[in-house]
C-alpha cells in the first residue's frame, strides 16, 4: 500500500490516539513482523468514514462529570457534537485540515483554537483537544522498535517503544504500544516525558465487534502523577464506511 | 577637665583657620553628597518596591493554603464552600496598618474576536475597591475602568487587542474550563484599554468585574481567589502578613504573603541596592579617613613645641590624646553640621521633584521588569542620614587616633626645642 494512501486513511480516524497513525511506520522500518502488526492495528479503527457514539466519564478530586457526544469523520474533517449533559449540548468541535473550531452555543459564537492550545484539556478531561481530533504523525515523527514480545497479565503481547525522530516537534519523549498478538488490538499505551518518566497511561478493554470490527470499546486515561484522576471513553456506536454528507461538518458560522 | 579640654580643641581648630575649613569644606560636601545618594538609593528602592506591586500584584495577597502555586480555580478561600467575603475584609482591615483590601478571582481562558484568539489570563475585581489597592485605573489611555454600567464589561491591555484587532465596544468570548470542569463561555465587550509598559501585562490579562467572572468560573459569590492588600507603609508588609495569616485562622484557612515573597526579584533588587548604597559609603569614609588624619597629622608636627610645652607643664600623655581626638571629632561634627545645611534643601528637592531621567525624550525607564519612570524621585533614608553621620564621626575619630599617639610619644624635653 502506498504512503498516500496511509496518509489519508490515517486523517479519517476518530479517537486517533495516535496509534492509528503507526500504520505509516511499515515505511520506516524494516521490519517485516512489526510492519504486518502495526498495518493491522491502524486497520482498527481507519477508514474512509465513520460515525461513533461515545460516553466519556471524567473523574477527578472534585468529583464525576458524564459526557455524551457523536463523532463524525470523512477524511481529513472530524466533527465532534456534545450531546449531553443539557447545558453543554450543542458544543461542537471541529476539526479541518490545521483548523480547530469550537462553536459556542451559549455565546452564539465560533471559535478558532489556536494551534499552541491542541495540547490543552479536553473540556477538563484528561485527553487533550490533540487526542481528540488532530492526527499525531506517529510514524513520521517517531522511529518504532520491537521492545518486547511474550507473556503479559497472561495474553500474548507485541510491545512497540516509539521515540521521537531528532528533528521532530513531538510533546512525548517516548511512546510504548503493547497489543494482543492473537488479533493485534490495542491492550495499553504510555506516554513518556523526556527523561523516561510515564505522563500518563491509556489501557483499553472491552473488546467487542462494532461497525464489523473487533475494537476496545473502552479507553481509560490514567495520568501518572494524579491518582484518583481518570477519564473514561466508552463506545456505544461505531459505524465505518458511511456515507457522510459535507454539511454534516459546518458549525452555525455567525461570527 | 573634660570641659577645658574640648574648649581647648575647640581653640586649637580655629587656629589655623584654612587648613579646617578646607578640611572642613571637603567633610561637608562628602557628607552632603552620601546624604543624597542615599536619598536617591531609598527613592529607587521606594520607587521599584511600589510600582512593582501597584499595577496588578498588591503588596500582599491573601490566598487559600494550597492556591499557590497550581492556582487551581477551584482552590478558593475557603474551599468549595468558599468564605463570608464581607467578613474576611472587614478583618482585614481592621489593622491599622492596612490602607485598602480587595477580593479578586483569577481564571485562564481562550479569548476570541473574529477569526483570532489568545490565551488570556482572567482577572475578577471590584472597581471601586480594587482601585485603591492597584493602579491600572489610571492606566486606561482608551475608554473607561470597568464600571458597574456594563456587567459584561472587559478591560484589556493594549498590545492584546492591537494582536486580536479589537477596538472599544468591540464584543469578545472568552472560553474557559470553568470549575465543575464545563466549558464556560460568555460574550462580553471591550470597555477600557489600558498601557502599563509592561508586555506580560499588556499583552495578557483582561479584567472583568468580579460577579461576572465567578458566573464565568461557576463559581458561586462567596468563592473567591485572593484578597489584594495595600498598607499605609510598605516597608512592615512581611510583619503585616504574619500577623494577618494570624487572625485570618478564625474565618478560615489562609495564606498571607508579602511583596518580598510574591516578587523575589524585587526583594533581591532591593538587597542588591542596600549593597550599593553601603560600598558608596565604604569608599567616602576612607577618603574621610585620608583627609582628616593628613589634618590632624599636620596640626600635630606643626604643634609640636606647643604640645612639648603643655607636657612639661603637667599634661598627661592621656590628655593630648583626648585632646587631639576632640579636635578631630569637633572637626567632623562642624563639617556634619555644615553638610546636612548644605544637603537638606537637595533632599527636600529630590523627594519633591525628582531627578528627570528621560529628560526631553519623556521616555520611560523600565528596571528588573519594573516601570520607574521617567523621574527619579528621591526619598528620606533617616536611618542612613544617621549611619552616615555616625560613621563620619566615627571615621575622624579613627583617623585622629595615629596623630595622636605620635603626640603622647613626644619627649617634652625635646619637643619644647622644636622650632
Amino acid at each position: 500500500m502506498s504512503l498516500k494512501y496511509w496518509q489519508k486513511r490515517i486523517g479519517a480516524s476518530v479517537l486517533g490516539l495516535g496509534l492509528l497513525s503507526s500504520g505509516q511506520s511499515l515505511h520506516a522500518s524494516d521490519a517485516q513482523p512489526v510492519r504486518m502488526t502495526i498495518e493491522r492495528v491502524a486497520h482498527l479503527f481507519s477508514s474512509k468514514s465513520s460515525i461513533a457514539t461515545v460516553k466519556m466519564q471524567i473523574t477527578n478530586e472534585d468529583g464525576q462529570r458524564n459526557l455524551s457526544m457523536k463523532i463524525w469523520s470523512s477524511g481529513d474533517k472530524i466533527i465532534v457534537r456534545i450531546t449531553g449533559p443539557q447545558d453543554e449540548a450543542g458544543i461542537a468541535i471541529l476539526k479541518e485540515g490545521n483548523d480547530i473550531q469550537y462553536y459556542l452555543p451559549k455565546s452564539n459564537r465560533t471559535v478558532t483554537v489556536p494551534t499552541s492550545m491542541a495540547m490543552n484539556s479536553w473540556m477538563g478531561s484528561d485527553f487533550t483537544i490533540d487526542d481528540l481530533v488532530k492526527e499525531t504523525f506517529l510514524a513520521r515523527d517517531y522511529s518504532v522498535i520491537t521492545s518486547f514480545v511474550g507473556q503479559r497479565g497472561g495474553i500474548a503481547v507485541y510491545e512497540y517503544t516509539l521515540t521521537p525522530k531528532p528533528d521532530a516537534a513531538v510533546v512525548w519523549g517516548k511512546v510504548v504500544l503493547q497489543i494482543r498478538q492473537a488479533d493485534s488490538v490495542p491492550t495499553w499505551q504510555g506516554f513518556y516525558d523526556e527523561d523516561g518518566k510515564l505522563v500518563r497511561e491509556l489501557t483499553f478493554s472491552d473488546y467487542k465487534t462494532m461497525g464489523g470490527r473487533l475494537i476496545p470499546t473502552r479507553l481509560v486515561m490514567q495520568p501518572a502523577d494524579k491518582v484518583g484522576t481518570r477519564t473514561t471513553i466508552e463506545y456505544e456506536d461505531i459505524a465505518f464506511d458511511v456515507p457522510i454528507t459535507a454539511a454534516t461538518f459546518s458549525l452555525p458560522n455567525q461570527k | 577637665m573634660g570641659g577645658r579640654l574640648v574648649q581647648l580643641a575647640w581653640r586649637n581648630l580655629w587656629r589655623n583657620r584654612r587648613r579646617t575649613f578646607i578640611t572642613m569644606t571637603a567633610i561637608a560636601f562628602g557628607y552632603a553628597m552620601l546624604l543624597f545618594v542615599a536619598c536617591l538609593m531609598a527613592g529607587l528602592r521606594w520607587q521599584m518596591i511600589e510600582n512593582g506591586t501597584c499595577l496588578v500584584m498588591s503588596q500582599i495577597q491573601v490566598q487559600a493554603p494550597l492556591y499557590y502555586p497550581s492556582r487551581l480555580i477551584q482552590k478558593t478561600l475557603g474551599g468549595g464552600q468558599g468564605t463570608d467575603v464581607n467578613a474576611l475584609l472587614s478583618v482585614i482591615t481592621a489593622d491599622r496598618r492596612v490602607y485598602a483590601a480587595a477580593p479578586r478571582a483569577y481564571g485562564y481562558g481562550l479569548l476570541s474576536a473574529g477569526h483570532r484568539s489568545a490565551g488570556v489570563e482572567l482577572m475578577g475585581i471590584v472597581p471601586e475597591r480594587e482601585r485603591k489597592i492597584t493602579i491600572l485605573n489610571s492606566e486606561i489611555i482608551r475608554g473607561d475602568y470597568l464600571t458597574a454600567r456594563i456587567p459584561k464589561g472587559v478591560v484589556l491591555g493594549d498590545k492584546l487587542a492591537s494582536t486580536i484587532g479589537m477596538e472599544l465596544g468591540s464584543e469578545i468570548v472568552l472560553l474557559t474550563q470553568a470549575a465543575d470542569g464545563s466549558m464556560g463561555n460568555d460574550v462580553y465587550t471591550v470597555v477600557g484599554i489600558f498601557h502599563t509598559g509592561l508586555d506580560a501585562v499588556d499583552r495578557g490579562l483582561v479584567l472583568m468585574s468580579l460577579p461576572a467572572l465567578q458566573e464565568l468560573l461557576q463559581l458561586a459569590p462567596t468563592r473567591i481567589h485572593e484578597v489584594g492588600i495595600k498598607l499605609n507603609d510598605i516597608t512592615a508588609a512581611t510583619a503585616v502578613a504574619a500577623a494577618l495569616e494570624r487572625q485570618l485562622h478564625k474565618i478560615v484557612p489562609a495564606r498571607a504573603r508579602a511583596w518580598p515573597e510574591l516578587a523575589p526579584e524585587l526583594a533581591s533588587y532591593v538587597q542588591f541596592n542596600h549593597a550599593i548604597t553601603f560600598v558608596l559609603f565604604f569608599i567616602f569614609f576612607l577618603m574621610a579617613v585620608i583627609g582628616v588624619m593628613n589634618t590632624m597629622l599636620m596640626a600635630v608636627f606643626e604643634r609640636t613645641r606647643e604640645l612639648g610645652m603643655l607636657m612639661a607643664l603637667g599634661m598627661r600623655p592621656i590628655q593630648v590624646v583626648m585632646l587631639i581626638i576632640a579636635e578631630a571629632v569637633g572637626l567632623a561634627v562642624a563639617s556634619l553640621v555644615v553638610g546636612g545645611a548644605i544637603g537638606v534643601p537637595l533632599l527636600w528637592y529630590l523627594q519633591a521633584h525628582g531627578l528627570d531621567l528621560g529628560g526631553a525624550s519623556g521616555e520611560v525607564i523600565s528596571l528588573a521588569g519594573v516601570v520607574v519612570g521617567h523621574l527619579w524621585y528621591g526619598r528620606q533614608d533617616f536611618p542612613a542620614y544617621g549611619e552616615a553621620a555616625v560613621g563620619l564621626a566615627t571615621t575622624a575619630l579613627v583617623s585622629a587616633l595615629y596623630p595622636a599617639w605620635r603626640a603622647a610619644h613626644f619627649k617634652p624635653t625635646e619637643a619644647i626645642r622644636k622650632v
